[in-house]
């Protein structure tokens, strides 16, 4: 038990983008056949899920409409992860896809009166893809591939400029934002907050989530393990890293699009700090705390990071901040691979691709 | 022809400020390759030490004094102690200082509360060129500006322990294979980045008013400051500053100041894309 | 001023306020009274405001506010002989936070009423939650930029008719008539200055510009120059902390007052003095329902900031800026419309608050205006001099707030 449990550990204090490699302590323990591992992943996925679907169950009504509001932080901090966990790019700007799309479907159902929900969320969607290439198309793609740190610094500017703007357009409501959005609708039917809405984003979390599992595990996820690893490498290999960098920004683009409008809808209004630096910087946070590059890290960060500070405004509001910082701090010194590390290996976070090997006997 | 001269000596002065608080960030940078999200940060601990010592009845030039040596020793510690591990992964360590930075400012927070307060500059008043007023405080920082610039430059080029920091910049490798200590040039050079910081902070709080948020502020501006100018040499951040401080002080005059401040982040983004090495180019001084 | 008793104080209004938020345990902040009385259901009042973040200076006075009053109405037995209690949420200065801690007020405890929200886009963003989707009466006490008829949203702070209709002449016969409006980029002055041109323009003024800035915008010399070159004599300023700072300072350097200019600032109350240095806003002058000027010669407005000061002593000051007076308003108003109503149920108190009457509050007394859903009070001008507000006029009677 607790042999494989050591084999599971992962080495000390290596940063995200140092490969890490299994430690077998001592010299008592013998590499393991591949087969004889368990996957703890599938294990800790199910988990979450089961707890997801029997929450609204348990809860009180607030605390559904808090959960749903989880839910939707979660998905968006899904979209980081995707970014950064599987294609290295450090986004600091995941919030202008999310505030854009926000903003996007707060206009259409304020001034176009548009509610249904079969165009709003595919609406949001798109203004997080559209926006997305035109800033990742920019910052990524280029006769000279573009530095980490400037893809970092074009996204956060881009986030911050973005604040900016809305801040001082007074057509989006400046300051104040867009109060006042009414609720989703289809056809008569209205998502109000509650256990409706909660199984909606949970649904919509499960499917984004699906789909970025298969992602990661496709034969582009195999390019994109292999770009995480060793960049250059890759790139001789004749794969074109820019571009599948720009896909996988798109693709993070329109999901943090997609719970950006589920968000506007949610808590009926949007305002310029959804565009911004801090809750940009809120989602790095929650993938981070989380585990990045395992997809499930990102949704456990975001909800004990909500969660805590949930518990923590009732009773500690001017500490929390501080505390938070403390925490973080300790985890990017101590475990910069996140929470789910305590119970995922290294390897699981790369993932197995194909079929496994055929064993003889 | 006053306007002018009035004009330029607000776009100036906004400037030094600029450059006080983006000096520290870019010799951070280009000598240890990280991005200190905590700059922001050092400035307002610089501020608030001017204003303690101000609310324990001391003098304000006395705090604006203590605040660059504070600063830098707790830069120097921080240093030790956290961010030499961050020097591997430039990444990692812009989130550790941020969260760093976080920390900071929430204790700060905690301390002064959501006020805005203002402290008092030692030099008060105006000086009057005839029907033209320039604020002697502002005309104060651009003289100290320069004056720490100008020292800098001297530290770095004429001194020996300036040919030590030079050598690390250039060729960290090399040098340490000469026998010098790099970590100690590490240790030094950010403290007295944080330093720098510390100094721009206790001079502009009578300018700006001390409040919590005040190294946000900075920090995108001194980011993109940095990247336009270059990083890896001492100039190329002191030029970008210069730059970018005198574009936000100066567009507000000639556009709506909302525009203003969107583009200049536009412009410099656009021009890092197209020259990715900056302004200036190359290490060493 | 007390500038070292500073840390001091506020240690013990912390320490005060931090025992007194454990003794209560989670969820908030309940207040009960002691005699609460087993036989009698409590009414339920909440209190949504900004206990931490930029606002906070704002938040704490208003809800000390509300414990003062509350207290006092238990003291007396209660309301319709019920005990009243108190549950007070934190807003953070966070609207995303502030909605999510509403829903506590609504949802969990389910409170009679929510008075709260300070700055306009707070009010946008709990509003919803409380009155659309959570059927409670709402009572927004914050001098703001008007054009809030929400049914059920009752508002008890001074509106642009309010502060402008005499402060205005008052700042044309005590300044001059070319006003400029440098204005912070938001909701406020946007509908502020609009009312303000109509009644500089009626009054034989002009206004030689007006100016939209960033709300974090600390350098004004391209403002101050555009000032004095075009010889503006009145500012009529909305911008906010930060900028205000630097941007009176600046205009103080550049000899404004020198010349003779008048600066004004509606929102100007006795927390915002500590901005500047005194000389640099000396001479400003400010329209607001109430200040602490008022205690030496109304003894309502005395015995009510007495009873402040006696129990929260420290930085959270009664004021008129920061809806301090306004809840105090909201919550007397309130009381006395359920004492009409004789039940708690949000019919009956908005019908009977629609024209709620006290005699008895800061500043003076007020009247709802029925139908209206704002507040009609005696407003007052005032001028900084050496750090300390002087009244230069008084309201006949009580001004209306010529809202919805």
């Amino acid at each position: 038990m607790d042999a494989a449990r050591q084999a599971l550990r992962p080495a000390a204090s290596g940063g995200p983008d140092t490969p890490t490699v299994e430690c077998a302590s001592g010299g008592e323990l013998a590499v393991r056949p591949v087969a004889a591992r368990r996957r703890i992943l599938p294990v800790v996925e199910v988990l979450a899920l089961g707890l997801a679907l029997i929450l609204p169950l348990v809860l009180q009504d607030y605390l559904t409409v808090f959960a749903t509001r989880v839910v939707i932080l979660a998905l968006f901090a899904l979209s980081f992860d995707l970014v950064w966990g599987y294609a290295g790019i450090m986004s600091f700007g995941q919030a202008l896809f999310f505030g854009s799309a926000g903003y996007g479907v707060a206009l259409l159902a304020r001034d176009l009166d548009v509610t249904s929900i079969l165009l709003v969320l595919p609406a949001g969607a798109l203004i997080g893809l559209a926006s997305s290439l035109l800033l990742g198309g920019f910052l990524l793609l280029g006769r000279h591939p573009s530095s980490v740190i400037f893809v970092s610094l074009g996204t956060l500017t881009g986030s911050y400029a973005a604040d900016r703007l809305a801040r001082g357009w007074y057509y989006l409501g400046g300051q104040n934002g867009i109060p006042s959005i009414p609720s989703m609708t289809l056809g008569s039917y209205e998502f109000e907050e509650g256990a409706v809405f909660y199984y909606l984003a949970l649904g919509i979390l499960i499917v984004a989530y699906l789909l970025c599992r298969v992602l990661v595990r496709s034969q582009f996820g195999l390019a994109l393990a292999g770009l995480r690893e060793n960049e250059q490498r890759i790139a001789f290999f004749g794969y074109k890293v820019q571009h599948l960098k720009a896909i996988v920004f798109a693709v993070g683009g329109t999901i943090a699009g997609l719970a950006g409008s589920l968000y506007a809808f949610h808590e009926g209004f949007v305002w310029p700090n959804m565009l911004g630096v801090v809750f940009s910087t809120q989602v790095v946070l929650y993938a981070l705390f989380g585990g990045s590059g395992t997809l499930i890290g990102a949704v456990v960060g975001a909800a004990i990071i909500e969660g805590v500070s949930f518990w923590l405004s009732d009773n500690y509001r001017d500490i929390w901040p501080i505390i938070l910082g403390l925490l973080l701090l300790l985890v990017i010194l101590f475990r910069p691979l996140g929470l789910i590390s305590f119970v995922l290996g290294e390897r699981e976070r790369v993932g197995r691709f194909g079929r496994p090997p055929k064993r003889t006997s | 022809m006053a306007n002018v001269f009035v004009a330029s000596f607000e776009i100036l002065s906004f400037g030094a400020i600029i450059v006080l608080v983006v000096l520290g960030l870019g010799i951070i940078a280009s000598m240890m390759g990280i991005f200190n999200f905590a700059q922001g940060e050092f400035v307002l601990l610089g501020a608030y030490v001017t204003y303690l010592a101000y609310s324990h009845g001391l003098p304000v030039w006395s705090g604006m004094v203590a605040a660059p040596f504070l600063v830098g020793a707790l830069g120097f510690v921080l240093e030790a102690l956290i961010i030499r591990r961050f020097y591997a992964a430039p990444i990692v360590a812009m989130l550790g200082t941020y969260a760093l930075g976080l920390i900071i400012r929430e204790c700060v927070r905690g301390l002064i509360g959501g006020l805005y307060i203002s402290v008092p500059e030692p030099i008060g008043g105006s000086i009057d060129f005839g029907a033209v007023h320039i604020s002697a405080w502002r005309f104060t920082i651009v003289v100290v500006t320069a004056v720490v610039m100008a020292g800098c430059y001297l530290l770095l080029s004429r001194t020996s322990f300036g040919l030590r920091v030079r050598a690390t910049l250039e060729n960290p490798a090399l040098a340490r294979a000469s026998g010098i200590s790099t970590p100690t040039i590490y240790g030094a050079a950010f403290a007295f980045g944080a330093a720098l910081a510390g100094l721009a902070g206790a001079l502009i709080v009578p300018v700006f008013s001390l409040f919590a948020d005040l190294g946000i502020r900075f920090l995108i501006q001194g980011f993109v400051a940095v990247m336009v100018g270059g990083v890896g040499s001492f100039i190329g951040p002191v030029a970008g500053a210069g730059v970018i401080g005198t574009l936000s002080a100066a567009l507000p005059w000639v556009m709506a100041p909302v525009v203003a401040d969107v583009l200049v982040f536009v412009l410099a983004i656009a021009f890092i894309k197209f020259r990715p090495q900056g302004l200036i180019s190359g290490k060493g001084v | 001023m007390e500038r070292t008793h500073q840390t001091r104080r506020r240690f013990l209004s912390h320490f005060a306020f931090a025992s007194g938020a454990i003794a209560t345990g989670l969820g908030g902040w309940v207040i009960r009274p002691d005699w609460a009385n087993a036989t009698e259901a409590p009414i339920k009042v909440g209190i949504a405001t900004d206990l931490t973040g930029p606002i906070g200076y704002a938040g704490n006075a208003d809800a000390n506010v509300a414990k003062m009053v509350i207290k006092e109405i238990n003291g007396g037995g209660g309301l319709l002989g019920r005990p009243i209690e108190l549950y007070i949420e934190d807003t953070a200065s966070n609207e995303s936070v502030a909605v999510g801690n509403v829903r506590k007020l609504i949802q969990r405890d389910k409170v009679d009423m929510v008075l709260g929200g300070i700055t306009s886009s707070m009010r946008n963003a709990i509003k919803d939650p409380i009155v659309a989707r959570g059927k409670t009466l709402y009572i927004y006490p914050q001098l703001y930029e008007g054009k809030e008829c929400t049914p059920y949203l009752f508002c008890t702070g001074p509106t642009p008719a309010q502060q402008c209709d005499e402060f205005i002449p008052w700042l044309i016969k005590n300044g001059g008539k070319r006003f400029a409006l440098p204005s912070a980029n938001y909701v406020w002055p946007h509908l502020l200055n609009e009312y303000a041109r109509k009644v500089i323009e009626a009054s034989g003024g002009e206004v030689v510009f007006e100016e939209y800035y960033p709300l974090d915008q600390v350098d004004f010399s391209a403002t101050v120059n555009r000032i004095m070159t075009n010889k503006v004599e009145v500012v009529f300023n909305t911008v906010i902390p930060p900028g205000v700072g630097p941007f009176f300072k600046q205009l103080y350097e550049a000899g404004f007052q020198k010349n003779g200019g008048r600066l004004s600032c509606v929102y100007y109350d006795e927390n915002t003095l500590n901005i500047n240095q005194a000389n640099e806003i000396e001479g400003l002058a400010s329209c607001l329902d109430y200040f602490k000027v008022l205690t030496k010669d109304d003894p309502v407005s005395a015995k009510i900031q007495a009873a402040y000061d006696k129990d929260f002593p420290g930085n959270f000051l009664f004021a008129a800026g920061s809806a301090a007076t306004g809840t105090y308003r909201g919550l007397k108003l309130w009381e006395a419309a359920v004492k009409e109503a004789g039940k708690v149920d949000r019919e009956s108190v908005a019908a009977a608050l629609d024209h709620a009457k006290i005699t008895e509050g800061p500043g003076g007394s007020a009247e709802m205006v029925p139908g209206k859903r704002h507040c009609k009070m005696k407003m007052y001008t005032a001028v900084a001099k050496g750090g300390n507000y002087e009244i230069v006029g008084r309201s006949d009677g009580l001004v209306d707030p010529k809202e919805c």
